[in-house]
């Protein structure tokens, strides 16, 4: 058991050094994001200054969500694994696996391990030098519950960044380009996700069928939960809905991946 | 500048000709756009559900404002974004040469030899949201402010133009300019912003003068809102910023043009 998991952790240990070639890619990523955090700032505080309370959130509340989601998504955001796992099946690279003993969504999922742990880490650097800025503003919740669950949570969800990620990757089987499909994902998960604003300011009806969907589990769940935007009354529950999309979409992935197979075709010697 | 006129007309019946022939990826990137610009707008509406203003910006000004900048970028999308991402790429590959080689000049053909239609499309989607947030706002139109405004958009659209070509020949000294142009992207989200929404000095100089994205959509917003009208000195700055951008990017292009050394062996 031990000896099979082997080959997973070299995989990580060879994704960390070539995510560590591409630091100062993501180096520069996390201080453009500091522009985007400057235009939420401006613009949320603008809307704050003709009422102090929006939605029942005050604005240190409202940034410290956006701040938090920043976090989670250079933490468990799935950047360009569709892109990537796209490019292998389109470029045959896929092939060498097929004749190894190695799980290939075990494979990828190392490696986007090990990616996150690299970007993840790189965020931090620009955000302590934004600290002496928001750091005033930045309002927790106490409650202890928040830190394990919030955690599980977050877990889950890089779990379903990931299987969506590799669902659109492993549509290569049936279409030669992605792109499209995955910019227009891009838009719904960017609004359904809760990235260009909390999702629970949009009316009720939406809201409440964004809570079924797997985009709220993105990074707007974990977030709500570490923010305080959700109670412990209701984190349980949704925490099962959440694991309920995990397994749905490692199942679809499955299926993806046996379908997708039986169409592909591999050339050459 | 005839000569260029047919240059540019036979790129874009090349591109048409091109379009036609996928159809289908025409619709998939006339529908991504079309989805990023709702969201936008969804913003805008999800705010205003929760209060009145935004830094004296009541919702409908806000959604033309929103919309005038979507115009601009719908347009560089449409002229230009295509051309200016390749040309990243080509001068990695090498694939730069070929625009060397080219009957005018260097920048002209590498930033304007692909058209896209689904870029365009969506720009009159843009003019229909400018429109609709103005009957809104019970805004009267005139020939005269049509043309201005029409021609505010063309300043902000130089700008827009020059900063992409700016970040983009970053190539020509970091070889791998990959994922460059992604800065372009987050500085333009600044431009769905009202300027009354900068506060602090160090904000305004370093977002509404530094980087003018938020003159270029403010400008021609403004002009359409009653409660500002034309104002000479916005028009004025928005021209000059235009000129200035344009000839630095013009001078950036050229200098990193002469350290192309291109890849073939």
């Amino acid at each position: 058991m031990l000896s099979s998991l082997n080959k997973y952790r070299h995989a990580f240990l060879v994704g960390l050094q070539s995510n560590l070639v591409y630091r100062w890619n993501f180096a520069a990523r996390g201080f453009f994001s500091l522009f985007h955090l400057a235009v939420v700032f401006i613009l949320w505080g603008a809307a704050y200054a003709g009422s102090p309370s929006i939605g029942g959130f005050d604005f240190g509340q409202t940034l410290t969500y956006f701040v938090t989601l920043l976090v989670l998504q250079f933490f468990i955001g799935a950047f360009n694994e569709d892109y990537q796992i796209s490019e292998e099946i389109r470029n045959g690279l896929i092939n060498q696996f097929l004749l190894k003993p190695i799980n290939y969504f075990l494979y990828r999922f190392s490696i986007f391990v090990s990616a996150r742990l690299v970007s993840g880490v790189l965020i931090l650097v620009p955000l302590v030098v934004a600290l002496p800025f928001i750091g005033p503003y930045l309002t927790f919740p106490h409650e202890l519950w928040r830190l394990p669950v919030g955690l599980a949570a977050t877990l889950l969800s890089a779990m379903v960044q990931f299987s969506i990620a590799y669902c659109f990757g492993m549509l290569t089987f049936w279409f030669l380009e992605i792109q499209g499909f995955v910019i227009l994902s891009m838009a719904i998960e960017v609004l359904l996700g809760g990235q260009m604003f909390p999702l629970d300011l949009m009316p009720a009806w939406i809201f409440r069928i964004a809570q079924f969907l797997p985009f709220y589990y993105q990074a707007y769940f974990p977030g709500a939960i570490f923010t305080g935007r959700i109670g412990a009354d209701l984190a349980a529950h949704w925490l099962a809905i959440e694991l309920f999309w995990v397994l749905a979409l490692l199942g679809l992935n499955q299926l993806l991946w046996v379908r997708g197979l039986r169409r592909h075709t591999a050339v050459g010697g | 500048m005839l000569h260029y006129l047919k240059i540019w007309l036979a790129s874009a019946r090349y591109s048409i000709v091109r379009t036609l022939m996928f159809r289908g990826d025409f619709f998939v990137w006339s529908l991504v756009e079309f989805f990023w610009m709702s969201v936008n707008l969804l913003m805008v509406s999800v705010i205003f559900r929760h209060t009145d203003s935004v830094a004296g910006w009541s919702k409908y000004e806000m959604i033309l404002l929103v919309g005038t900048s979507m115009l601009i970028q719908r347009l560089l999308m449409g002229f230009f974004w295509s051309s200016i991402f390749e040309m990243g790429r080509n001068i990695r590959s090498g694939y730069f040469d070929f625009f060397l080689a080219q009957p005018g000049n260097v920048m002209f053909m590498a930033t304007t030899r692909k058209l896209d239609p689904d870029g365009l499309i969506n720009a009159f989607v843009a003019i229909g949201v400018v429109a609709y947030a103005a009957r809104e706002l019970g805004v009267h139109f005139d020939a005269a402010t049509i043309v201005t405004y029409l021609f505010m958009v063309l300043c902000g659209l130089v700008i827009h133009y020059s900063i992409l070509v700016l970040s983009i020949s970053m190539a020509f000294w970091l070889t791998s300019a990959h994922g460059i142009e992604g800065s372009y992207f987050t500085v333009t989200e600044f431009s769905r912003l009202p300027k009354e929404a900068f506060k602090g000095l160090v904000t305004r100089v370093l977002f509404v003068w530094a980087l003018p994205v938020v003159v270029v959509s403010n400008t021609p917003a403004r002009l359409l809102l009653p409660r500002y009208g034309f104002d000479w000195r916005w028009a004025g700055t928005l021209f000059a910023f235009s000129a200035l951008w344009f000839g630095l990017a013009v001078l950036v292009f050229h200098r990193g043009l002469r350290r192309y050394a291109s890849a073939s062996s």
